[in-house]
């Protein structure tokens, strides 16, 4: 068959279409194979170069698992059912083995605790305030002039990139050993965060009512106080609702560094005691976080609720 | 013939509308709910700034104003020992990368503990779940305090800190997503004979693999950032040379350290959505 004329140097049986497809295929499943291959072994040079990096090497490891599970065992509470819920004797002292011993330091835990709170709810307040306020110079379709909207969403990345801790820790040497520090570094993270969510939800808002404003001649802030905010204000107080949630989070651990509520007892506790206060503090922060999560939640699907059946 | 006259509307009109409508401008228990829950928050700050000693704020200012020129004035930059400052930020790369793997592991494993529909017996799936809220409930940065007590500074505290905290987010996402699977499939493969292990290969994986690669890949991003703070607590990392050189006074390397971690965790985000998109397209999650 002199007329089949081929182009390449296979001809004759591989012309066929069923080795065509199959060749095709082989083709393409190599293709597929070398580049999972490729990212298989780079992913294991990532991994080899992480252990080697981080030394987390079989004999670390064979030394500090026994250790953790040690520490672990020295820092559960030995509770005995017979005298859990005793009073204080006549020494003044809860006998040992008793709630009352495990907590000794309950009151100022709760201090503490309360404290925490509150710093978080004024952090929470004091950033959804500054947010506000960023948020409409940030929104693309909000802001007086492009260059106000550029600088503002600048400011509201770097607020937002820099973990709170880190803000803490400047401002504990700037004002001092002691909440207001805590309070500022978790405004700040706060205002950044929420900036950023507050401008999105500004730039999905409807700009008639914007118009309408405009063509009555209201100013820009008459403009964003009647126009946007209306509409976006549901959203801001979920979003504000759920930071509060982040912000006792953050809030128990500023403390780390010096900057007030139950963190500095929390980091004080573990560092130097390897007893079952660890687990006192500990248990009360996980709680009060979850009492406040649960709170929070309720009160968004509330405040959602309601608006949906609007 | 009568002249049409245009006049302001006076306030006399706008009480007899009031008048007219009550309801048009508002309702009065709900106004006033509004300006109580106003006055409310407004003394509450004003009473929790005095609280929290904001006076302090005014004689920072001296402390405050030499922070920030040393920040920002950068001086011998020739002795900053760069070598040391990007092994610190490798390191928290490798330890966040590290933690991020062990923890997709365990949680990989724990996730069809913790589903309700791999996981028929309530005890085991509530124990699971419960102590998955407590590696969750505790924050990360506790958790590497606990493991520098444990085992020690460096950065092996870290790689456990973030395994724990990866651990017990990831499950509980997985399990979601477990439970969000569809039925059909694993039952197609059941129906095959198939056994447990290849009913979770084929009917199960599948499905949930391009949700689990995805959250992977955000838990690790938000390792990088988590674990620059880690070493604040001696575990380990880029926060160890943070905290040394703030200890020492060095302000402006301070600065120079965190402005490079900023661009580090930026490329992280940017190299992370590129393979989401690669490989997930752009709606997986």
């Amino acid at each position: 068959m002199a007329s089949i004329t081929t182009n390449g140097p296979d001809n004759g049986a591989d012309r066929d279409p069923v080795s065509v497809f199959e060749g095709h295929r082989a083709q393409m499943i190599r293709d597929r194979m070398v580049i999972n291959v490729t990212l298989g072994v780079l992913f294991v040079a990532f991994l080899a170069w992480s252990v080697w990096i981080s030394r987390f090497t079989p004999d670390r490891l064979a030394t500090g698992i026994p250790r953790i599970f040690e520490y672990f065992g020295t820092v559960m509470p030995a509770l005995q059912w017979d005298v859990l819920f005793d009073a204080r004797n006549e020494a003044g002292r809860f006998p040992a083995g008793s709630i009352g011993y495990w907590y000794n330091d309950f009151w100022k835990y709760l201090r503490l605790i309360w404290e925490t709170i509150l710093m978080a709810l004024t952090a929470t307040i004091l950033g959804t305030g500054l947010a506000v306020v960023l948020s409409f110079l940030a929104a693309r379709n909000c802001t007086p002039y492009p260059w106000v909207g550029a600088l503002a969403r600048r400011f509201l990345e770097f607020c937002r990139g820099v973990p709170e801790i880190l803000f803490a820790l400047i401002l504990v040497f700037a004002v001092g050993i002691g909440p207001l520090a805590g309070v500022l570094a978790i405004t700040i993270h706060a205002t950044g965060a929420l900036g950023k969510l507050f401008s999105e939800v500004n730039e999905n808002a409807s700009m008639r009512p914007v118009d309408g404003m405009k063509a009555v001649g209201g100013s820009w802030f008459e403009q964003m106080r009647y126009g946007i905010l209306p509409q976006v204000l549901p959203n801001f107080t979920s979003y504000a609702l759920w930071r509060f949630e982040i912000n006792v989070r953050a809030s128990a651990v500023v403390g780390f560094v010096g900057a007030g509520g139950i963190g500095a007892e929390l980091s004080h506790t573990i560092s130097f005691y390897s007893d079952d206060r660890v687990t006192a503090v500990l248990l009360l922060v996980v709680l009060t976080v979850t009492i406040i999560d649960l709170l929070s939640e309720r009160a968004r699907h509330a405040l959602i609720g309601k608006e949906s059946l609007k | 013939m009568s002249t049409l006259t245009f006049h302001a509307i006076s306030d006399a009109d706008i009480a007899a509308a009031r008048k007219r409508h009550p309801k048009a401008f508002g309702d009065p228990f709900v106004t006033t709910l509004k300006a109580a829950s106003w006055a409310f928050i407004v003394v509450y700050l004003i009473w929790s700034l005095g609280f929290f000693e904001i006076g302090k704020l005014l004689n920072a200012s001296d402390r405050a104003w030499a922070l920030m020129t040393r920040m920002v004035i950068w001086q011998d930059m020739a002795g900053w020992q760069y070598a040391n400052i990007y092994k610190g930020i490798a390191q928290t790369i490798a330890m966040a990368f590290l933690g991020t793997f062990l923890g997709t592991i365990l949680a990989l494993g724990l996730a069809f503990f913790a589903a309700r529909n791999t996981m028929p017996v309530g005890v085991i799936r509530h124990g699971v779940r419960r102590l998955l809220d407590v590696f969750r409930g505790i924050d990360q940065i506790v958790w590497g305090l606990v493991f520098v007590r444990a085992v020690g500074l460096g950065p092996l505290a870290g790689v456990l800190a973030i395994f724990i905290s990866d651990t017990g987010n990831l499950a509980k996402l997985y399990s979601e997503a477990i439970e969000n699977i569809d039925r059909k499939q694993v039952e197609g493969v059941r129906a095959t004979g198939a056994d447990t292990g290849r009913i979770i290969r084929y009917g199960y994986l599948p499905q949930i693999l391009p949700v689990f690669i995805s959250l992977s890949l955000y838990s690790f991003e938000s390792s990088t950032r988590s674990a620059t703070i880690l070493g604040l607590v001696g575990a380990g990392g880029i926060g160890m040379i943070i905290i040394e050189r703030f200890r020492a006074g060095l302000f402006d390397q301070v600065a120079f350290v965190v402005l490079n971690v900023l661009v580090v965790i930026a490329i992280i985000d940017w190299g992370s959505g590129l393979i989401r998109k690669r490989f997930i397209g752009e709606r997986g999650h």
